[in-house]
């Protein structure tokens, strides 16, 4: 009868421990080893908050993710914390679906904002207000094959700087045999609009108007500049003389795989993949990192973030609002912070991270991730390096990607290629606004 | 009694609607509903998260056909789908032919050739992407020892065309030609072994005897084939070229598939799924008219 009993009460409690705890679900865009990081992260989270139970789903590309969430909110069944791509926070924000994280950071007096890095802030930060919670945030670098470099004769110490030294150096580590083939060329990046945001950004030149959208909604491209041609141009040269490689759009793998191959000397992509690049032993060559380079006789300028952030869905009660704050914020602490840091590439969003990595000695070993963080951190701060904000950004995206395309198959010069990307972004951006 | 009876036939006139409703449950739930739904959102400009909503009457067909993207891609899929399904009706009836000899080792050949129908359209896109990697691609290593040249098959005009015609072809043969095998191998030996008793060589054979024989098939193929290149071909695209370069091999349906779940921009996308169901209803109507005359019912 004891025993009974004493079972009895066992249960009971269990079930009653079983309806206290608040569930929440959190969705995430990070693919292959990044999936189970977050599942320890958040496992991690539950040893400390026992009265949480977090269920962490991998819900496919920024773009799956998205749409997901679209689908989700209507149907009444949103997650609680999703994470969103940069180039989103506008449709986020004007979806008016999300919990303003300033709200919830004003209200809770443990936590500091002083601690975010400033580009990352300003980057996140729309009309005053930090609308999510910074995360996983990248930048592009230029990585470069030191052994190629003294192969082709030029000082592995001394990545280009500007344009006009990019060109010379593409140029001379291009190999082609007799019949005109390119057994190796100088340059790649992925056929990505990014990196002709983040070489705007690199001038100090601006993107759409209105302080690329962060003074008022944004109305128009701005980006048919001297600028932007530069760029344009650079891109063109490389490609029509051989010096550099392409791929289709957005293929982050295979422009990867060239500079792997050691079919490209040099590669600019995100500061993510670059712990990829850093085992010069698996890969048979020594890597260096660089900044972006810039026109000859630029003014300074910088790198606008990319990567993604963390939102908190409106909508449910007040108790799994508070476990998801209390998750999110759990998430930008420095220990998961200098973690991701160090599984991923993406770079911390605190200054106590790197205060940490620093006093460790890790970037004395890591000279690559220093040159990236520096790179950020040396960024001078405008409008122009914040970054724009803009609803229709994925289509402007697409719409810079196949004039670039037109581009590269000699379809339209640089300058009318650039000329006919901005009139298509200003129709896309004008398209959205009508609804806002 | 009487009473006992009348319900007995009440419930028998009832029984077949009731075995029905599971499946119209599911045709209503997942194909009318939605369907009738993008018809009336093609009418309205609707933000990313349905928050604001606006009536725009037919504008969103409008910009459509205002569009010189828009009728590129129409004109584009017209191409791809009349080369995929001419194509692949021709090969997987000559391959079905091959196959159906009795030679040593005409199952070994069957199985191989059916492969390509167990791998998925995005997986299918992969593979043909590391085949015609421009760098470290098979392909490419071959054309540079064979002939010294070198091609970059996805990122330039027109061979991201070819490759994209190669691979969906490539997918399309092996549904095709295990309904013409099927259907082979119903013609029977004695109309052919009497024909030949009378001195018709094998492509009159061919021509006159199996070709007509199995046309049944050949109209069921042609349609399947549409469809599947009009509607199922976005994978194969999404994954090998991302509709370019500059636009060069977006098809309708991926033309569609930006709007909708890139862009999140349901009103223009659902104007286009209605003008693609308003196709291929015109084409299967007018198919069914006139094509099906020439189809040769044993």
């Amino acid at each position: 009868m004891k025993k009974a009993l004493l079972i009895l009460v066992l249960v009971s409690l269990l079930t009653l421990t079983g309806f206290s705890a608040t569930k929440i679900q959190f969705w995430h865009a990070m693919g292959g080893w990044r999936i189970d990081m977050l599942n320890k992260m958040a496992q991690d989270f539950m040893k400390l908050n026992p009265d949480i139970v977090v269920d962490v789903q991998y819900t496919g590309s920024y773009d799956e993710t998205l749409n997901k969430l679209v689908a989700g909110i209507q149907a009444g069944t949103a997650p609680h914390v999703v994470q969103n791509f940069e180039v989103g926070t506008q449709k986020m924000i004007d979806g008016e679906v999300a919990v303003v994280m300033q709200d919830l950071i004003d209200k809770d007096p443990t936590f500091d904002m002083g601690k975010f890095l400033p580009q990352v802030l300003n980057y996140y930060r729309v009309n005053g207000k930090l609308y999510c919670m910074p995360f996983n945030s990248s930048n592009p670098v230029m990585f470069y094959n030191k052994t190629l470099f003294s192969k082709a004769g030029l000082d592995p110490n001394k990545p280009p700087r500007t344009f006009s030294e990019l060109f010379e150096y593409a140029k001379k580590l291009t190999v082609k045999d007799t019949a005109g083939n390119i057994l190796q060329s100088g340059i790649t990046w992925n056929l990505n609009s990014w990196f002709f945001e983040e070489f705007m950004a690199v001038q100090n030149a601006p993107f759409v108007d209105n302080n690329n959208g962060r003074t008022g909604r944004a109305t128009k491209a701005v980006f048919n500049t001297p600028e932007g041609l530069k760029f344009f141009k650079l891109w063109n040269d490389l490609t029509q003389n051989g010096y550099m490689l392409n791929t289709k759009a957005v293929d982050w793998t295979a422009a990867r795989q060239m500079f792997l191959a050691q079919k490209v000397g040099m590669l600019i992509t995100s500061t993510s993949d670059v712990a990829l690049f850093t085992d010069s032993a698996a890969n048979g060559f020594v890597t260096g990192a660089a900044f972006l380079p810039k026109p000859d006789n630029s003014p300074a300028g910088g790198v606008v973030i990319g990567g993604g952030a963390l939102w908190i869905i409106d909508g449910h009660s007040k108790a799994e609002t508070d476990a998801a704050w209390k998750f999110v914020k759990f998430l930008a602490e420095e220990e998961q912070q200098v973690t991701w840091h160090l599984g991923t590439g993406y770079f911390p969003v605190d200054k106590n991270s790197l205060e940490n990595l620093i006093n460790s000695g890790f970037y004395a070993q890591n000279p690559n991730l220093l040159t990236s963080i520096f790179q950020l951190l040396l960024s001078v701060q405008t409008y122009n390096t914040n970054g724009a904000i803009i609803g229709a950004f994925p289509e402007v995206r697409n719409i810079i990607q196949n004039y670039v395309e037109k581009m590269l198959n000699k379809e339209l010069t640089p300058e009318k290629a650039l000329e006919l990307a901005e009139i298509e972004s200003t129709k896309a951006i004008q398209s959205y606004n009508e609804l806002f | 009694m009487h009473r006992q009876k009348a319900v007995h036939n009440v419930y028998g006139k009832m029984l077949p609607y009731l075995l029905l409703i599971p499946t119209f449950a599911v045709i209503i739930l997942f194909i009318y509903w939605p369907a009738v739904t993008s018809f009336r959102m093609s009418f309205y400009k609707v933000s990313p998260f349905g928050n604001k909503t606006i009536y725009t009457g037919l504008s969103n067909f409008e910009n459509l056909f205002k569009n010189p993207d828009y009728i590129q891609s129409a004109w584009f899929t017209l191409f791809y789908v009349s080369f995929t399904v001419f194509a692949t009706i021709f090969l997987s009836f000559f391959l079905a032919l091959l196959l159906n000899q009795k030679v040593p080792g005409s199952r070994f050949y069957r199985t191989l050739i059916f492969s390509p129908y167990a791998v998925s359209p995005a997986i299918a896109g992969t593979l043909w992407s590391f085949l015609l990697n421009p760098v470290v691609g098979h392909v490419n290593y071959f054309f540079m020892k064979a002939f010294n040249v070198q091609v970059l098959w996805l990122t330039t005009k027109p061979y991201a065309l070819y490759a994209l015609l190669l691979s969906s072809v490539w997918k399309a043969l092996p549904f095709s030609i295990i309904f013409y095998i099927a259907a082979l191998q119903n013609v029977s030996d004695e109309l052919l072994e009497s024909a030949t008793i009378e001195g018709a060589g094998t492509l009159r054979k061919i021509w006159k005897i199996q070709f007509p024989l199995v046309s049944p098939i050949t109209f069921y193929l042609v349609i399947m084939n549409i469809i599947s290149s009009m509607f199922q071909s976005f994978a194969i695209i999404d994954v090998m070229t991302k509709g370019g370069p500059g636009g060069y091999t977006t098809t309708m349906m991926y033309r569609l598939f930006l709007d909708a779940f890139a862009y999140q921009k349901t009103g223009p996308a659902s104007a286009q799924s209605v003008v693609m169901f308003l196709l291929m209803a015109g084409v299967t109507i007018v198919y069914f008219l006139f094509g099906e005359r020439k189809v040769h019912y044993a």
